[in-house]
């Protein structure tokens, strides 16, 4: 049987993990390398980026640019990008790697379509690139949903940036995001909040409030006459699938409205 | 669909504004077409267009299918092109009329056959494959958790035609070359995870043999 193709763009995941446990890197190597001064032999100890290699290609600069017989060529065939739950069955260590092959994939691509801006001619399938974050994203999710089932079991909190809903200079409510600080807020000068509360601020706030008002009526009028519209043009038309794409419209209701009246025979 | 033609920057000193648009004119055109950038480029205006929404979609290129209304009424025949968006389908060879182009001077230019879109919904019906007559259809579940096409009338199983797997990538899945960057079934479906009660983090440190056995100071986050 044939295999049903599986694919994805990303160079040989195989080939890099065997690469990666013959190397064994460790941290212990890096700590050799002591505080620099005049008479050390700092520069000799420090092992050299050319022998330095986590994988078995070894094109230097060239990674950077596509296959040389994809030079040139009105369209270069790849697979699919990566979806969430078949990232979701492979280890960390897997997925570790598999970032760094999407961003030296990115790299290329983007490197490519540069180059190809740069000599005038057609950079093919810029799809890939979008296929390449899309990947990134996915494994970004997935490693995020993991982090945070660990931080909720251990800790009860999520393990991402806190923040929380404010109310701003113009007393609208926005999210704010938290940073990290030295001292305590009660210490932190500039967090003593001045919020204006006067009257100017009053009315500001009465202001929105109503062109917030009037642009939901409009909304929803708009929607109401298009549901009344649709109702009008296609008498047999599935009042579910209607509704489904139009969940603020009463649908039923407006089968009895003047404006759904057509040139057809009574259906309500 | 949205086409986003200018952003503010992302600044603070900048007001988050979007020039975008909305609502497009959708036609036998697919919409990464120059074709369908000049129908719907930047001042067009277009009157607007009903729609029946539908949702089960049941119409795939491949699908044998009878005209009922027009010049070609109660004619048989394969669906070549689906518009989804305006609930259009084309029909091979049929509902055609015919268009002149490059007429100049004594010229009559050169005759074009093109078939025009018929509406899914009252316009095409699907056939029954057991009497190849035009019935309504409906999408069940099969005994094993299939969801299938049936015609109402004789509950017939309609299958999926083959043509409708064809992609630009590959006629059909069984055909496609598998390319030196893409990853195999085997690899794909194979499962390396094991839950540990770790963090991403974590688990790439032991096994890289980090050791972090610092303390960080204790920070305030607001």
């Amino acid at each position: 049987m044939m295999a049903i193709p599986a694919r994805r763009a990303s160079t040989l995941l195989a080939g890099t993990i065997s690469c990666f446990r013959g190397l064994n890197i460790s941290s212990h190597g890096a700590t050799k390398a002591v505080v620099a001064t005049a008479n050390t032999n700092y520069f000799k100890t420090l092992p050299s980026a050319s022998s330095f290699h986590t994988s078995a290609r070894r094109l230097g600069l060239m990674e950077f640019f596509d296959d040389k017989k994809n030079w040139g060529e009105q369209e270069v065939k790849v697979g699919r990008a990566w979806k969430l739950d078949e990232l979701r069955i492979k280890s960390n260590e897997d997925l570790h790697k598999l970032w760094y092959v999407l961003l030296k994939e990115k790299n290329m691509l983007l490197t490519m379509e540069h180059a190809c801006k740069e000599e005038f001619q057609l950079f093919p399938n810029p799809e890939r690139i979008d296929k390449v974050e899309e990947s990134m994203k996915n494994l970004e999710a997935v490693v995020q949903e993991r982090n945070k089932a660990y931080w909720l079991l251990e800790t009860g909190e999520t393990g991402e940036r806190p923040g929380t809903k404010v109310k701003d200079e113009l007393g609208r409510l926005v999210y704010k995001r938290f940073t990290e600080h030295v001292v305590p807020v009660w210490m932190h000068k500039q967090s003593k909040e001045s919020m204006h509360q006067g009257a100017a601020m009053r009315r500001f706030q009465r202001y929105m409030r109503e062109k917030r008002a009037i642009e939901s009526r409009r909304y929803r009028r708009r929607i109401r006459n298009h549901v009344c519209g649709l109702l009008r043009r296609f008498p047999n038309a599935n009042l579910e699938s209607i509704q489904e794409q139009f969940p603020e419209v009463d649908v039923g209701r407006q089968r009895f409205a003047r404006r759904s009246r057509g040139n057809h025979r009574n259906i309500a | 669909m949205a086409q986003v033609d200018w952003k503010t920057p992302k600044a603070i000193q900048y007001r988050q504004t979007e020039v975008k648009r909305t609502k497009f004119r959708f036609t036998t055109n697919r919409p990464w077409t120059q074709q369908f950038a000049q129908q719907n480029r930047v001042g067009t205006r277009r009157k607007k267009v009903f729609v029946e929404p539908i949702t089960d979609w049941s119409f795939f290129n491949g699908d044998r299918v009878e005209i009922l209304v027009g010049k070609d009424k109660g004619k048989q025949g394969l669906v070549n092109y689906v518009v989804q968006e305006r609930n259009w389908v084309m029909v091979e060879g049929l509902n055609c009329h015919y268009r002149s182009i490059g007429k100049k001077g004594d010229y009559p230019g050169m005759m074009l056959q093109s078939e025009a879109p018929l509406l899914v919904t009252s316009q095409v019906a699907l056939l029954d494959p057991s009497d190849n007559k035009p019935t309504d259809v409906e999408w069940r579940y099969t005994e094993e958790g299939d969801k299938v096409r049936v015609s109402v009338r004789t509950g017939r199983i309609i299958p999926i035609p083959k043509l409708a797997e064809e992609t630009k990538d590959y006629k059909t899945k069984r055909t496609y070359v598998e390319q030196e960057k893409d990853t195999t079934e085997d690899d794909l479906t194979r499962i390396t995870f094991e839950p540990a009660l770790k963090t991403f983090e974590m688990d790439i440190a032991t096994k890289m043999g980090i050791e972090e056995d610092r303390v960080p100071l204790k920070t305030y986050w607001y």
